[in-house]
């Protein structure tokens, strides 16, 4: 089934077009048609772009999981512990029967379980205690040079901090270091909105990239 | 009616302004910064047939950005003779990491098995990412174009994180993040990132901690590390009509800010 996924197209010469470069085209301007008004044209670009999303997902899954995972190994290579997993699976589906809904517990609790087990330790070590040995530092340096950057990040941190302090109430000291971490906040907020505006600008980049290189072959 | 005339002539004029800059060439002046600067150098200094993985853990949507990123770093690895892995921890980057590393081979004359190989799409990144630490051909038992994995002979001698120089996650989301927190913490594996630029901020503080080695950086990234490379590419292209688009969308801000508090200025005068 992934057969007709994994064929590299084949390249084409000088001055011939692909048929998969003009439906990209075509559909690429009708999504464009959107910042006009929605339209029928737009409607139809956007349901194919979904279709054909989950149309892939769900091909690339029933391969790599169901075929590859379980089936072929259970009925072509004898591999009977499968069957575990596959009827786990199956004990999924009984959630569409009120009656025997108590089933899908079974392997809900497995995968709650196993997941836990399997992320927390990691999730401990890599966002704790990796960050809070990070945040750590020195402000004089060893050779007794004062580090400004390591001081924002102490006052920052602290700051911050306070901020999400809410057993009490910002008032006084606590108040003027949360208000002090607040700044920290925005100051990370316009930084996170600056990159995305960047990102959504480089996907219009790469959209007039396609549109004058690959269909329209105004720039070579 | 006036509110689309205002949204037709933003959008409009940041269209033409895209098109033109696009099309114009200008050779701007890029310095590279230090992570670029450190992505660049690791892997110029690998020892050839060294053995890195690739990993594209992203969707179709964020393509003009991955693209010009992913593009120039295949090209640096195949350049110096570095050996690739490619696999996808996010379904829809399969067909698409499969295809940039197929053509980019090909650039090289590199042949697939001998230089880079694709093991495709794995399911459950997490046991992925964790089982490859133990065996990689349990993991993939065959590669993404149904081989088994034994009869390639790039995979002869590789069976975990041990030969493996690098792993380069070219994500788009918090892909990455598991293969810090799983290969690089459990595996002491060498995590580096092409990302996009809306991502960046997620991955700082796992840069300045040291679980990331370094960060290629959407597309002033791409054009950075083209620089380095020495031969522009789609980055650098871009990078001329993005900063054109900053400069406009600045000139907006300030130009709404004006209009806004003079209408208030006027307004409490008339009050």
């Amino acid at each position: 089934m992934l057969s007709i996924l994994r064929e590299e197209p084949e390249r084409r010469g000088e001055g011939e077009m692909d048929i998969g470069v003009i439906i990209a085209g075509i559909l690429t301007l009708a999504i464009y048609s959107f910042l006009y008004r929605d339209n029928p044209i737009y409607k139809m670009a956007e349901s194919l772009l979904i279709g054909l999303s989950i149309g892939y997902t769900l091909v690339i899954f029933w391969q790599s999981t169901i075929l590859d995972l379980l089936i072929y190994p259970l009925f072509g290579g004898g591999k009977i512990i499968l069957i575990v997993p596959l009827f786990l699976g199956l004990m999924m589906f009984s959630r569409f029967s009120s009656s025997l809904s108590w089933l899908s517990r079974i392997p809900l609790s497995f995968m709650i379980g196993a997941g836990a087990g399997v992320a927390i330790p990691a999730m401990l070590y890599a966002r704790t205690l990796k960050q809070v040995s990070a945040s750590v530092t020195s402000i004089v340096s060893a050779n007794g040079n004062f580090n400004f950057s390591e001081l924002v990040v102490v006052v920052g941190l602290l700051s911050t901090l306070s901020y999400f302090y809410f057993s009490r109430h910002h008032e006084g000291a606590l108040g003027r270091s949360a208000k002090v971490g607040t700044y920290f906040l925005m100051i990370f907020f316009g930084a996170t909105f600056g990159y995305t505006v960047m990102s959504r600008l480089s996907t219009l980049i790469g959209r007039v990239d396609f549109l004058l290189t690959d269909f329209l072959h105004v720039i070579k | 009616m006036t509110n689309l005339k205002t949204r037709w002539i933003i959008f409009a004029s940041l269209l033409a302004l895209a098109v033109i800059s696009y099309s114009i060439t200008i050779k701007l002046k890029i310095r590279p910064s230090p992570q670029v600067q450190k992505t660049y150098d690791y892997i110029e200094n690998l020892p050839e047939s060294s053995a890195i993985v690739v990993s594209f853990d992203h969707e179709a949507s964020s393509l003009p950005e991955i693209k010009p990123i992913t593009q120039v770093i295949l090209r640096h690895a195949f350049r110096n003779n570095i050996r690739i892995i490619g696999m996808s921890l996010f379904a829809e980057g399969t067909a698409i990491g499969y295809s940039m590393l197929t053509r980019t081979a090909g650039e090289f004359g590199k042949s697939y098995g001998q230089d880079y190989a694709f093991l495709g799409f794995k399911p459950q990144h997490i046991s992925a990412i964790l089982g490859m630490g133990e065996s990689m051909r349990g993991v993939f038992p065959e590669d993404y174009l149904g081989t088994p994995i034994d009869s390639i002979p790039l995979m002869r001698h590789i069976d975990n994180y041990d030969s493996i120089a690098m792993v380069i996650s070219i994500a788009d989301g918090d892909r990455a993040v598991q293969w810090i927190e799983y290969a690089g913490a459990r595996y002491n594996q060498k995590i580096l990132a092409g990302l996009t630029a809306a991502m960046i901020t997620t991955y700082d503080p796992y840069l300045n901690s040291g679980q990331l080695f370094s960060v290629v950086g959407g597309l002033k990234g791409a054009a950075e590390y083209e620089m380095l490379y020495g031969q522009p590419g789609s980055g650098s292209r871009g990078l001329l009509a993005q900063s054109m688009a900053h400069i406009f969308i600045i000139a907006l801000i300030i130009i709404g800010n004006v209009i806004y508090f003079k209408g208030r200025a006027g307004k409490k005068g008339r009050g």
